[in-house]
């Protein structure tokens, strides 16, 4: 049978899924990500380094990108216009609060909060080193020091700080240190590298996910951790590459590529009702991210760009 | 837009056989999945428990777009009163099964278009897609729990369905 084609409304969407990927800070490298392989893109399955972070809500883009216009002539006339300012912000909702949910939300460091043991707060578990043959998911560690974990722990995993002033962390910059600063367990108080404990077993701790760093390198130590803080102040910011999907109900995708984004507000929840017609009781908190796109330039034709924005039309679509 | 209504029928039938298998009922001399379209039925005094009826409501069109777009609503009735075996104590559970199962069948919220009035079915370009439903709150009577679910299923007509 010889396929028909169609003439393709607009698309309609439910929602968008966002997918965020670290910017490399000490040597500026950005996530890239090639329109060429939209139709190959899998949702559930994003291509490293990009990291999925679910379903997002209330979605806006907003250019804020000036033009004036070149007026020539007595009367004067526009004889062209020309771009003198770029500017993009992104804003939307993030449906779950996670590390790294809550961390761009918060656009400045982020801190896990490192497991105590003493009543006061002030004495966290000592951190034990991973032994050889550790992977993403499984974290083989002495015989001993199993002890300081449970299923259901969390953990931070990354190098002791010695000293080292610019940025720090793995395999996200999780803070730029100005100033040597007295505190060994600092690099895993801001690391990206957390995990959840699903099991003990063998020496080993299995974990829920795969670390986001992959498998520990050497000199990595593991710490528990039992929560999260930010902070409003400070002055580093983070910087992330971020990429928008939308898929529309005939198959259609559209994509908003942001190579880079930084987030342009303090720490902000909304909340939602959960039954609109009762908008006192319980309310969802979501978290609030307000990002504003930093220029790159364009590889193949040197251009100063914020975004991209690319669709892959429906199959048999008129075009 | 009937290609549209036996496309999301069929759909739905095919996921409740692999969404509970045993939800069956017997038509016409034929086991099926738990599944009824009400207008290609012969009208029935009271409906059937544990099974799902679908029923055509409503009916919009867009005609300003360039395909025109097609809402009809659809509604889903069913009611159980449990089962013999708990002397219908489960009628509660029973019917949170169908729920779930509803929803389960409703996953993902489209299907590819067929035009079933070929042989063997043609595939269109086009795919049915349907919004989240809305439950309405049970109804009782007697020992008879029921619900009702309404959702709106959309389609564009394509040039070979004109």
């Amino acid at each position: 049978m010889t396929p028909t084609s169609f003439s393709a409304p607009s698309p309609v969407s439910r929602r968008v899924r966002a997918y965020f990927a670290p910017v490399e800070r000490a040597t500026q490298t950005l996530a890239s990500f090639e329109p060429a392989t939209m139709s190959a893109f899998h949702p559930d399955a994003p291509p490293a380094p990009w990291i999925d972070l679910g379903w997002i809500e209330n979605f806006t883009r907003r250019s804020g990108s000036k033009s004036a216009a070149v007026l020539t002539g007595i009367p004067a006339a526009a004889l062209e216009t020309t771009r003198h300012t770029l500017e993009a912000q992104i804003t939307f909702e993030f449906l779950s609060w996670t590390k790294l949910t809550m961390a761009l939300a918060t656009g400045s460091q982020h801190m896990n909060v490192l497991a105590v043991s003493d009543s006061v707060g002030t004495t966290a578990f000592p951190a034990v080193s991973v032994q050889d043959g550790s992977t993403a998911s499984v974290i083989r560690l002495r015989p001993e020091d199993l002890d300081n974990f449970v299923p259901g722990s969390m953990i931070a995993v990354d190098a002791d700080y010695e000293g080292q002033t610019g940025y720090v962390g793995t395999p996200v910059s999780g803070a730029y240190v100005r100033r040597p600063l007295a505190d060994p367990d600092y690099v895993r108080r801001v690391t990206f590298n957390v995990g959840l404990v699903l099991g003990i077993s063998s020496g080993s701790l299995i974990l829920a996910q795969p670390l986001p760093g992959g498998a520990p390198g050497a000199g990595t130590k593991v710490q528990a951790i039992t929560g999260f803080s930010d902070r409003e102040g400070g002055s580093f910011c983070q910087e992330w590459s971020a990429l928008f999907v939308m898929e529309g109900s005939q198959g259609e995708r559209i994509f908003f590529h942001y190579p880079r984004v930084q987030a342009m507000a303090e720490a902000e929840e909304t909340t939602v009702p959960l039954d609109s017609k009762h908008r006192t009781g319980l309310a969802r908190i979501l978290l609030k991210g307000q990002f504003l796109a930093l220029p790159v330039t364009d590889p193949i034709d040197h251009e100063r760009v914020l975004c991209y924005r690319s669709f892959k039309p429906a199959a048999y679509s008129l075009i | 837009m009937q290609n549209a209504k036996d496309s999301f029928y069929l759909a739905l039938r095919s996921r409740l056989a692999v969404v509970n298998p045993e939800r069956t009922v017997l038509l016409r001399g034929t086991l099926r999945p738990g599944i009824i379209l009400e207008e290609a039925e012969a009208s029935f005094a009271q409906p059937p428990a544990d099974a799902f009826i679908l029923r055509w409501l409503g009916l919009g069109a867009d005609l300003q777009t360039p395909s025109t777009m097609v809402a009809m609503e659809c509604e889903f009735c069913y009611c159980t009163s449990g089962t013999q075996a708990f002397g219908g104590l489960d009628r509660g559970r029973s019917l949170s099964r169908m729920d779930r199962e509803l929803l389960a069948m409703l996953q993902p919220l489209s299907t590819p278009k067929f035009n079933y009035s070929v042989q063997p079915a043609a595939q269109l370009q086009t795919k049915v897609f349907w919004d989240e439903p809305v439950f309405s709150p049970i109804t009782t009577q007697r020992d008879r729990l029921s619900r009702t679910v309404r959702a709106m299923v959309y389609s564009y007509e394509e040039q070979s369905e004109r």
